[in-house]
């Protein structure tokens, strides 16, 4: 019983062996993150934009901002990295930022 | 590989550690909106997140006590959504053109056939230490480990360019990855180098770190390494190169990663750069890695003082320390030279005599002369920190 579960062993590590050597392709698969935004009027909106370029550790990572610095990233995202936000929408984000991750200022 | 990674003692460690860093840093750690989690992704260890898509991963600061900074440590930092996470090295070809006698599209063992180059070089992230900045900036919230010293083997790009033969009326050679916007209206990460220099000697198309092939986060199956120079132009798994008799007009360069054109690549805080240039020499840094932050020490017991010093590729002339806040500087023992890109390791042995608060400060010196500001050098985008850094430690 013992050589069988050996003999079982040595054909495991075999066949994995042998299953690397036919992948040819290196892959990598990223853990699922999940990042909760501060709950608060906007935030579905917020999170439905954003979210299709980056994870909502962006926002979440950053220093509270005045109105003023959020208004700047807001544009920049939209008119500097191609993000298709409607006008309306960005307001929404943009009061929702600068409530939730604002100074207050 | 999913979210129970992320242990809650994990978490609680690093959140910890923040408040440290924050209270020696000067400002509350109520200021900090966002608590450090740990996560691990593949073939890297607990490395701090900063962000999960794209990925950006910074090392725990105690890996630094080391030389070598081990390949699953190395920090992470991607900019657009679509990063690579299969290639099929048989598939995989690195295409050169534009301006050249020839087409190129090699594959891994061709660029093998080239001369093999090794050395050790600091790769470290132009954002280093952004969340320290005061005013504080936006952009990906560093502490200080986007930075890290590993050991790079590959091919001269210079041997590449000059295989594919530069044309007459070179200006630029751009460098694009296998990363992939989310939209097509988000600009793809492609760098550029002006030829001169691309085609420095030091320059290489690495495929090992350490000995083994990148890791996929650090840019497998091969990537640009610009020795003294900051890592955004350090172009992870490199898919074309190609070589411009226009300037580069991509987004990449021509708006992102740039710095004052003033000659301490710094203005006034809070205010914006009349004109500005891309970002490129690292500037002179050093760090105290142990004892960390806070640490308590023992009165009358020996402590050597250990941190890491580097320049933009220029080595380190010597490093000076001081426990006392910067009343008095002492000189320090350099470690092993490892060449002009590693980074230097230095040492102080320290007895404190006396029990209380102290204030130890480290401050580098290259072979050029260039050293460290006491004072923070501020501009927008929380580029260039390298001021002389303040660890508090206790004797008891």
């Amino acid at each position: 019983m013992k050589k069988f579960i050996i003999l079982l062993i040595i054909l495991t590590i075999a066949g994995f062996a042998y299953a690397q050597s036919k992948e040819a392709a290196h892959s990598i698969v990223l853990p699922a993150v999940k990042t909760d935004l501060a709950a608060g009027e906007g935030m579905d909106t917020t999170e439905k934009y954003c979210s299709i370029c980056h994870s909502l550790d962006y926002i979440t990572m950053q220093p509270k901002f005045p109105k003023a610095t959020w208004t700047v990233e807001v544009n920049k995202m939209i008119k500097v990295m191609g993000a298709p936000i409607p006008e309306a929408d960005a307001k929404v984000i943009i009061d929702y930022l600068a409530a939730q991750y604002g100074t207050g200022g | 590989m999913g979210p129970a990674n992320f242990s809650r003692r994990n978490f609680l460690k690093a959140a910890g550690a923040v408040s440290a860093m924050a209270a020696v840093h000067g400002f509350p750690a109520e200021l900090l909106a966002y608590e450090r989690r740990m996560a691990r992704f593949p073939e890297k260890t607990d490395l701090i997140l900063l962000t999960s898509r794209p990925p950006q991963l910074e090392t725990p600061l105690s890996y630094f006590k080391e030389m070598i900074t081990p390949n699953e440590a190395l920090f992470v930092r991607w900019h657009i959504a679509n990063v690579p996470t299969s290639v099929d090295v048989n598939e995989w070809r690195l295409k050169v053109g534009g301006n050249t006698e020839k087409e190129l599209a090699l594959s891994i063992d061709d660029l093998k056939k080239f001369e093999k180059v090794t050395f050790t070089a600091v790769i470290q992230c132009s954002g280093n230490g952004r969340s320290l900045f005061e005013p504080r900036v936006a952009g990906g919230q560093w502490k200080d480990g986007a930075m890290g010293n590993v050991t790079w083997t590959g091919a001269r790009l210079k041997d590449v360019l000059n295989s594919a033969g530069l044309k007459t009326g070179t200006v630029d050679v751009s460098f694009n990855g296998l990363d992939k916007p989310p939209l097509p209206t988000v600009p793809d990460f492609v760098k550029s180098l002006p030829v001169d220099n691309a085609l420095e000697e030091d320059i290489i198309v690495a495929y090992e770190m350490n000995g083994k092939p990148l890791t996929m986060l650090n840019g497998f199956p091969a990537r640009l390494i610009v020795p003294g120079w900051y890592a955004t132009y350090w172009v992870k798994s490199l898919s074309d190169i190609t070589v411009l008799s226009k300037p580069f007009e991509g987004f990449w360069v021509k708006s992102a990663y740039r710095i004052p054109d003033t000659d301490c690549g710094c203005v006034p805080p809070g205010t914006s750069p009349k004109k500005t240039i891309p970002i490129n020499r690292m500037t002179t840094r050093s760090l105290i890695i142990d004892p960390s932050a806070s640490s308590e020490l023992t009165l009358n017991k020996p402590a050597t003082i250990m941190g890491v010093a580097f320049s933009g590729g220029r080595g380190i002339q010597d490093v000076i320390v001081s426990v006392d806040g910067g009343k008095r500087w002492e000189e320090t023992r350099l470690g092993e030279d490892e060449g002009k890109y590693s980074w230097r390791q230095f040492f102080y042995e320290w007895r404190p005599t006396k029990p209380g608060k102290y204030t130890l400060m480290a401050r580098a010196t290259d072979t050029i002369g260039e050293s460290q500001p006491y004072e923070g050098l501020w501009n927008p985008a929380g580029f260039l920190r390298n001021k002389v850094e303040k660890t508090e430690v206790i004797v008891k």
